[in-house]
């Protein structure tokens, strides 16, 4: 039965030292910028309070929304980082730690969870966030007539049964057993908002307050002074810019217009790396940007040819190639990050003889031709499918090359789910990822995965035990069959490359995905 | 009589910009996808999306959606944006601002020294300041603007000499408007200086000028008072169609610099298939090349006096 008291790390976590390799892979980089977060140490001494931190965020539009529960670029989840704050949310390493919760705790079966908020916590307008804030925020969220993006995830909770059981304490009833409630509720955009909310008037209980904001250009944030985390934020004031355009935002860096941005391009990092002023940032993250095999649908209904394709990638060189080194090899698995991720077994490499002997079993010995559906979706997908499309040459297989419109991918007109074809997914753990991705039904189930009666057994089990360790017994069976049987090739996860000025201190990676440590303004300060 | 030119002119005008705007409604609706499933992106599921289209009435028929947005349109209301929420003048108020501002910035300075360019060019014709310039316009002329710009920003910007900014923004000073402008009037100069050479060369060789300096007047009243108001009315035409090409030739310079003007609107705008929005810049744009062209028909009128005092 999982039990998180304040301050007692979640449980035990194998992505701690997966995070701390990573944190030795950047360690001149976090020297650079100055230790941990408000720890002060390394090269930038104790953290300052006060001044002006501008930020550079890629993206951005005049979709651009400052509500709490709908942001969608990655703007407005910068933003959204700023202004609001979660019950609990995923701490540096992947783990899931208190923020506005004292606890989170569930009955036997998880179909019941109680949340305790910390004491004194407040809004930017100073009325204090309550037990009613949090069933108000919730109902919000699962509106029915107007759903917000966290409805999916939170699908299993009974809205009108959200009670209110005193100042702080609230019930959250389930209609079934929801152990992934933590990972859902740690969500940015399942934030906290007063009772009566309005996205005009956007007020959370955030680092920081809103003092003005245009949409699609630029946004300026006051300090929160009744933040729950003692001293944070260090500056006073934030400012936060639109840029869509890639030059640009490198630019407005290397101009001094900016303190820091998020996702430098990877053909500029050297160029970054030249300028003592500057320094980038690596981050290693849960990210990956698998191929997809239709298991239902010719050649790949055999699983000897899924097989013979996953061993036809040599993983190194697409790294290398796709994403210009900044990426780390994956074997088949995803949720990487997820405490259950089977480290053990072997790694995966390209071995051509094998994948021919497979083709061949299959029927495929005097070659095969296949169309793979690629678009410019994320940065490296296209270049990835051309790797591969070189790769498979040298297996007897032909691999034609169709560009769709990153607009129109996901779009069943255009074929999707396609027999074969390519996707970006952000880090996820594995029961939730399933449900995106892998179950029948599933939103974006491009590998029309979810009808393996053994795998499924495991999933569904895992769905109901609360004990974490037994469900992580359960999730690696699952996983490994995936890892025999699946329709991803995983072949690798993706590095995020954020580039700061030298002035700036408290930058620390973080394996969401999201850039700049999750977007951590509170934690950052500058020099005088 | 000119009044009624005029009239006409703008009448054909509005007819125009009917006309644009079904055309870009058609356009829209033939894009895939539609605004709900745009803006919601990978995050729409079934019930979201359904809540969106409820919301935005993009359920009603085409034909429907199209004439209860003329309706208000023909009232003076543009419609609220899909995308932002709000009405689409709010969020047009500041871009448009700023994107005349940029524009009228590039023609001041692109369009007096582009005249006195060509003028120049034909005074000294075949001369070496002719041939330079000759090429000069030619290259120019044929690199689109955003590769100017590009080029402008590797020469003056951080990475090669560093005197001006090469991205827009909010607090820096008047220095950070210098590329853009300059790419701006880079694209639109070479034109004028070609036309205004040749016009000046037809006009200096013309009867009346050789008429005008055998009676024995001074040059620079030849000049003045002969050659260049017969020049104006065909060089006339021309700035204005290059004035009007700034209001599109805006948009790749403005994603450049990340200029917070229409240009940038309009782009996010397609993307999200946010027709009101679409439709408020396009029908902009259209409507500044309707004006500035009919300004330069009067313009160029005004100036032949044939026309001017005949009838």
């Amino acid at each position: 039965m999982p039990s998180q008291p304040d301050h007692t790390p979640a449980p035990s976590r194998r992505t701690l030292l997966k995070f701390s390799a990573a944190g030795a892979a950047v360690a001149p980089v976090l020297a650079a910028c100055g230790g941990s977060d408000g720890n002060g140490g390394g090269g930038g001494g104790e953290p300052r309070q006060g001044g002006r931190l501008s930020v550079g965020v890629a993206g951005g539009g005049v979709n651009d929304t400052l509500d709490a529960h709908d942001p969608t670029d990655n703007v407005d989840i910068a933003r959204n980082f700023a202004l609001y704050a979660s019950l609990v949310r995923y701490a540096k390493d992947g783990t899931i730690e208190n923020h506005l919760a004292e606890s989170l705790e569930s009955n036997e079966d998880g179909t019941e969870w109680t949340v305790v908020l910390k004491e004194g916590l407040t809004f930017h307008d100073g009325s204090p966030v309550t037990a009613d804030s949090v069933v108000f925020s919730l109902r919000r969220i699962l509106d029915p007539e107007n759903p917000q993006r966290g409805a999916g995830d939170l699908a299993g909770v009974d809205a009108d049964g959200l009670t209110a059981t005193d100042e702080r304490t609230v019930t959250i009833p389930c209609v079934e057993p929801a152990v992934t409630l933590p990972e859902a509720l740690a969500e940015y955009y399942n934030c906290v908002v007063p009772e009566g909310y309005d996205p005009r008037e956007p007020i959370g209980c955030g680092p920081f307050k809103v003092a003005e904001f245009v949409a699609g250009e630029y946004s300026v944030f006051e300090r929160h002074e009744g933040y729950h985390e003692e001293g944070l934020p260090y500056v006073d004031e934030l400012e936060i810019v639109d840029f869509p355009s890639d030059d640009a935002r490198v630019n407005a860096l290397n101009s001094g217009s900016v303190d820091l941005i998020s996702q430098v391009p990877h053909a500029q990092v050297p160029i970054i790396e030249a300028d003592p002023d500057l320094g980038v940032m690596e981050s290693e993250t849960g990210m990956w940007l698998p191929f997809t095999m239709r298991v239902d649908t010719a050649p790949f209904d055999d699983v000897r040819v899924r097989q013979a394709f996953r061993l036809i990638v040599d993983r190194q060189e697409m790294i290398d190639q796709a994403l210009s080194g900044y990426g780390q090899v994956g074997n088949d698995m995803y949720a990487r990050m997820d405490p259950s991720y089977p480290e053990d077994l072997p790694q995966r490499e390209q071995d051509i003889a094998e994948a021919k002997r497979l083709l061949a079993d299959a029927g495929h010995g005097d070659g095969l031709e296949v169309e793979l559906v690629t678009s410019d979706i994320s940065a490296g997908v296209v270049a990835a499918a051309e790797v591969f499309q070189e790769q498979a040459r040298e297996a007897g297989v032909t691999v034609n090359l169709r560009r769709v419109n990153p607009g129109e991918y996901w779009n069943e007109e255009e074929g999707f789910p396609y027999p074969f074809g390519q996707d970006f997914w952000s880090a996820r753990n594995y029961i939730t990822q399933t449900a995106q991705g892998s179950v029948v039904g599933a939103p974006y189930n491009e590998t029309m995965w979810g009808e393996h009666e053994e795998w499924l057994g495991h999933l569904e089990e895992a769905r109901r035990t609360a004990d974490l360790d037994a469900r992580n017994e359960l999730i690696r069976e699952a996983q490994e069959i995936e890892y025999e049987e699946g329709g991803y090739i995983v072949w690798g996860f993706v590095n995020l490359l954020d580039a700061h000025h030298v002035s700036v201190h408290g930058l620390e990676p973080a394996v969401s995905g999201h850039p700049l440590g999750s977007y951590a303004f509170h934690t950052l300060w500058k020099d005088a | 009589m000119m009044l009624r030119l005029v009239a006409i002119r703008l009448f054909f005008g509005l007819l125009t910009l009917w006309a644009v705007s079904v055309v870009v409604f058609a356009a829209t609706q033939a894009l895939p996808g539609d605004a709900a499933l745009m803006i919601l992106g990978r995050d729409a599921t079934p019930e979201r999306v359904a809540a969106l289209r409820d919301q935005l009435n993009l359920n009603a028929p085409v034909t429907v959606q199209y004439a209860q947005w003329l309706h208000g349109v023909v009232q003076g209301d543009l419609g609220t944006s899909y995308s932002n929420r709000s009405p689409v003048t709010e969020v047009l108020n500041g871009p448009i601002g700023a994107s005349l501002t940029l524009m009228g910035l590039a023609a001041l300075v692109a369009t007096p020294i582009a005249l006195a360019v060509g003028a120049f060019s034909a005074l000294r014709r075949d001369r070496a300041f002719d041939h330079t310039t000759s090429l000069g316009t030619l290259v120019t002329a044929a690199i689109p603007e955003f590769v100017v710009g590009i080029l402008l920003i590797l020469a003056l910007g951080p990475g090669g000499l560093d005197v001006f900014p090469s991205v827009y923004s909010r607090n820096g000073g008047p220095e950070q408007w210098v590329l853009p402008v300059l790419t701006l009037a880079f694209a639109v100069a070479p034109p004028i200086v070609r036309m205004m050479r040749a016009t000046m060369i037809e006009v200096l060789e013309s009867e009346y000028v050789q008429q005008a300096r055998l009676k024995g007047l001074d040059e620079r009243t030849v000049l003045t008072r002969h050659a260049l108001p017969n020049a104006i009315g065909p060089v006339a035409q021309v700035v204005a169609l290059q004035l009007a090409w700034l209001a599109g030739g805006v948009v790749a310079v403005e994603f450049l610099f990340n200029f917070p003007g229409i240009g940038k609107v309009l782009m996010d705008a397609i993307e999200n298939r946010d027709v009101p929005l679409v439709q408020a810049v396009v029908l902009l744009i259209a409507g500044v090349y309707i004006l500035v062209n009919l300004a330069a028909d009067v313009l160029g009128l005004a100036a032949n006096p044939k026309v001017r005092v005949a009838r």
